[in-house]
């Protein structure tokens, strides 16, 4: 059965005003429903300048981005809703306490009180962070921290979640809680755009992928699809055969 | 609606995790109303209420000099301390000693100086008038000069004022002396009296108004300057607090996120502007309360609320406005939260000076004068001495009302345009 569409991403291209040459050039991608779509890349790529135009915070200086919501393409503003964003950094109120800030964001999703509380509740348990819900943000530990902005980017049930490096600096107690949920939600039938330096955390989580380097979709596809093609064993060795080992600073 | 109560919810929990800001907002006006009122009435009372405490050295060896100390002390304005001796140096030493702060050496010269002086002028009259005089010659006495001294701290407005009204008395001696002298010189003895009374009943008058409307019952005192100057201060600080917490929202990447969620951005600013309005409001019932109920505790003069109630009020609005559109714009500019608390500060306090609530623009040079003219916390300022201490009207009040309007315009633009550039918007 073939899959609808999420999103379609028609030859997207944006060069900051500060940049001489362009940051993404002519990237056409499908991502589809329930798609767990790994957009990964050395340091300076252009995934998160992608991510960023995927959710809106700043716009494409070329090409189309469409959203789709059960096959119906969907407006901006009915975008905003669909879906939910979980930036690299701490994105929240480090003063205010966990509950605080899940209310706050959840109202800012929409969300009326009552199926708030009973979602915050549901995702402090879930995410373990029920014993120190009601401490400020700001004493939590990273991984705490970084369960917390996942939260904050989920609490309204998005039919699209675009996750930007979610667990970067993390415990592996910490990292498996986070994938182990971000795993249940794909599979409750939630898309997912994830990016990420963890080669193998990538490799267990992806179903399909693009590798971008220096603005450009250098690979994208099934990651079995890829493997096979390009003959290496895994996404590690995949992904240092298409970009190289030199170093990117 | 609830997307609203979450927004000031938010705002005031982050106010109220803000133990700096609240300090910088709340106390630290209460603090300086409560001492700059107190130091500047010890000096309204040294002047208006208190005799002023002079010692007086009389060196002089006739009677006009004990003459001049008597009609001081008469005159009720001054406290005399006399000092013996005839060494002027010791004067000096007693001034500081005694931290009396003003004193005067009278010479021994004194009198012989002034009669001598009295009784050239009257020859020199009865010669012009055609009339007998004693033409003998006299030995003249140059006329003595009286010295004054002061504590090197007494301000310099101070000084002459009291110099001056010591000048007043002096030549009242003198013309005195000059009556007496032609007198004696017409050989009309003792009936120079009803002259000298005429001369020093029927002087001129000055009669002393405050002007204010004649709707006003206030009088300037210091509570009456530094309730409202300190409060509009205080208003201006919340920078520290809104600055810096605006810096953190962009820098940590909540605004951003906040731009991908199904909510108008506008709604976040105002959040932030309808809670640093109450804030503004608070400290103005704050400090306002300690000047109409705590200072008269304290023998301090009590707070007089102007009778305009609504343009009262436009004036706090319109002032809180400026204070909360200056923060958002220090907020929106600012790099880091070391940036927005440093500049936001310092820039408060230099608008602060300019703008006469640590000195009154009046004793300002002329081009500071004109300078404080773009000072907002002087059109504020401005806006509450129109209403506390002139009793002003709404026709007084545009000028204000007009810069504060342009001002709080210029800062929302500038927040506004510094968010587009920055993708928030």
């Amino acid at each position: 059965m073939i899959q609808p569409p999420a999103i379609e991403i028609q030859q997207v291209s944006h060069k900051y005003k500060s940049a001489s040459e362009n940051t993404l050039t002519d990237i056409s991608l499908d991502i589809f429903e329930s798609d767990v779509f790994g957009l990964l890349g050395p340091n300076g790529a252009g995934k998160t300048t992608l991510i960023s135009i995927l959710c809106g915070i700043i716009p494409h200086s070329f090409g189309g981005v469409n959203f789709y919501d059960r096959g119906k393409e969907v407006s901006d503003t009915e975008r905003r809703s669909l879906i939910g964003f979980v930036p690299q950094e701490y994105a929240f109120y480090h003063e205010l306490t966990a509950r605080q800030n899940l209310d706050y964001f959840g109202a800012m999703y929409n969300l009326k009180k009552t199926d708030l509380v009973e979602r915050r509740e549901e995702l402090l348990e879930v995410l373990g962070l029920t014993k120190a819900a009601d401490k400020a943000v700001g004493t939590f530990s990273g991984g705490m921290k970084r369960r917390v902005n996942l939260a904050i980017g989920i609490i309204h049930k998005p039919g699209i979640l675009f996750l930007d490096e979610p667990t970067v600096g993390v415990d592996v107690q910490s990292k498996n809680a986070i994938i182990r949920y971000l795993q249940q939600l794909n599979q409750a039938g939630t898309t997912i755009v994830y990016t990420s330096h963890h080669m193998s955390e990538a490799e267990e989580f992806c179903n399909r992928i693009a590798l971008i380097d220096h603005g450009k979709v250098i690979a994208h596809g099934g990651l079995t699809e890829l493997k096979t093609e390009n003959k290496v064993g895994d996404l590690q060795s995949l992904f240092i055969k298409l970009t190289g080992e030199a170093y990117r600073d | 609606m609830f997307k609203v109560y979450a927004s000031v919810k938010k705002e005031l929990l982050l106010l109220i995790n803000d133990k700096v800001g609240l300090a910088l907002m709340f106390l630290m006006p209460l603090l300086l109303v409560f001492i700059i009122t107190i130091i500047q009435d010890s000096v309204y009372k040294v002047v208006n209420e208190n005799k002023i405490p002079l010692l007086v050295m009389n060196s002089d060896k006739g009677e006009l000099g004990k003459k001049l100390t008597d009609v001081l002390t008469s005159s009720g304005l001054f406290e005399i301390d006399g000092v013996a001796g005839a060494d002027a140096g010791i004067l000096k030493e007693e001034l500081l000693a005694r931290g009396k702060m003003i004193a005067l050496h009278i010479p021994p010269t004194f009198s012989a100086g002034l009669e001598s002086n009295a009784g050239d002028v009257s020859r020199i009259l009865m010669k012009d008038l055609g009339l007998e005089y004693d033409s003998t010659s006299v030995e003249t006495v140059n006329i003595p000069a009286i010295t004054f001294y002061s504590d090197p701290v007494l301000q310099e407005n101070y000084t002459y004022s009291v110099m001056g009204v010591i000048q007043s008395y002096l030549s009242v001696i003198e013309n005195s002396l000059m009556i007496d002298n032609m007198y004696a010189e017409m050989d009309l003895g003792d009936k120079s009296g009803i002259l000298k009374e005429r001369m020093i009943d029927n002087r001129v008058k000055i009669n002393k108004v405050v002007a204010t409307n004649n709707k006003s019952m206030a009088v300037p005192n210091s509570t009456q300057h530094n309730v409202p100057a300190w409060t509009i201060f205080a208003m201006f600080f919340m920078v520290v607090s809104l600055g810096s917490n605006i810096v953190k929202e962009r820098v940590n990447g909540s605004f951003l996120r906040l731009k991908t969620m199904p909510s108008s951005f506008m709604l976040v600013m105002f959040g932030k502007m309808s809670v640093y309005l109450a804030v503004a409001v608070l400290q103005v019932i704050l400090t306002f309360s300690m000047g109409i109920w705590i200072l008269p505790l304290l023998g301090l003069p009590r707070l007089t609320l102007p009778g305009n109630l609504p343009a009262f009020v436009s004036v706090i609005f319109m002032s809180s406005m400026a204070a909360v559109s200056y923060a958002l714009m220090i907020g929106s500019i600012a790099r880091t939260q070391e940036q927005a608390n440093g500049f936001g500060a310092v820039s408060i306090i230099i608008f602060g000076a300019i703008g006469g609530i640590l000195v009154p623009t009046f004793v300002m040079p002329s081009y500071m004068q004109l300078v404080s003219n773009f000072s907002p916390l002087h059109w504020c300022l401005e806006g509450f001495y129109i209403l506390f201490l002139k009793g002003g009207s709404w026709t007084e009040l545009w000028g204000v009302f007009v810069f504060l309007g342009i001002f709080i315009l210029i800062c929302q633009l500038c927040t506004y345009f510094k968010l587009r550039i920055e993708k928030i918007l």
